[in-house]
């Protein structure tokens, strides 16, 4: 069988890569899925560690989603404000939303 | 052994996708790694015997947020097709030292603590009854509070969106 570890490992790597994507990319929108590799990793490892350690309560599994149901919130009310970004700016490029007003 | 093989194939698969999610120039190709990548971590779920979340991956991510992500694709088309335009900004260095220091740390914690009570090192099947009792039982309030956040956001993302009669 597959190691616990292994999970973990997969799951900092996806983590790592969706940093990247948050920190580098202009795309707001590439901005936001870089953040769905992220949630995903973290319900990764919630799940890994519950199915190895703590099979009988679950908490884990639950936890997962919680983080499934706060990332679909999330995904809904970010692509509104990207939206709305594109329709006042003509832009969807990060770099150029830095006015807090106008 | 045969789960072994097929889980290291899917694990680089997934890794492959994800570094093609953050490194794709054209951002369509990044949404289709994408739902490679939630379909390969659906698929994860299932190599922890863990039916109900592979489930729900596979119908909110794969499904809805995927959509949700290709309309505002489709709504936020910039320049010309095909116009090469740099894809990452001044601080990308940075952002892959950051992203890189991360994980190291990561898969050196992962792999250097002895996590406890780890049984065997085999996944235990979770039934789905046990995930229901648990969620509507132990984490009721927590679930209505969900529902009511869900109802907010979706309330204010369509004001956020809406079009105003001034535009």
């Amino acid at each position: 069988m597959v190691p616990m570890e292994n999970y973990l490992v997969l799951s900092g790597i996806i983590f790592s890569l969706g940093v990247y994507g948050v920190l580098a990319r202009r795309n707001a929108v590439l901005v936001l899925m870089s953040v769905e590799l992220m949630l995903n990793a973290v319900s990764l490892n919630f799940v890994a560690f519950s199915a190895y350690l703590d099979p009988d309560k679950a908490t884990g599994i639950i936890f997962a989603v919680f983080v499934i149901a706060v990332a679909a919130a999330e995904v809904g009310l970010a692509l509104a404000i990207v939206i709305r970004l594109f329709r006042n700016r003509s832009t969807a490029n990060v770099d150029e939303a830095a006015t807090m007003r106008w | 052994m045969t789960t072994e093989v097929l889980w290291w194939i899917f694990a680089v698969a997934i890794v492959a996708v994800s570094a093609g999610v953050v490194f794709a120039r054209t951002v369509i190709h990044s949404a289709i790694f994408l739902i490679l990548s939630l379909a390969g971590v659906g698929a994860m779920y299932l190599f922890l015997t863990i039916e109900f979340i592979a489930l729900v991956q596979f119908l909110i991510y794969g499904g809805a947020v995927t959509v949700l992500i290709l309309l505002a694709l489709m709504l936020t088309r910039m320049g010309i097709a095909g116009r090469p335009e740099p894809t990452t900004g001044v601080q990308a260095p940075f952002g892959a030292l950051v992203a890189a220091g991360l994980m190291a740390t990561l898969i050196g914690v992962a792999v250097s603590t002895a996590w406890p009570g780890d049984l065997g090192q085999n996944a235990v099947a979770v039934s789905i009854e046990n995930i229901g009792e648990q969620l509507f039982q132990n984490f009721g309030a927590p679930f209505m509070i969900m529902a009511a956040l869900l109802l907010v956001a979706f309330i204010g993302a369509i004001v956020i969106a809406r079009q105003e009669d001034e535009d």
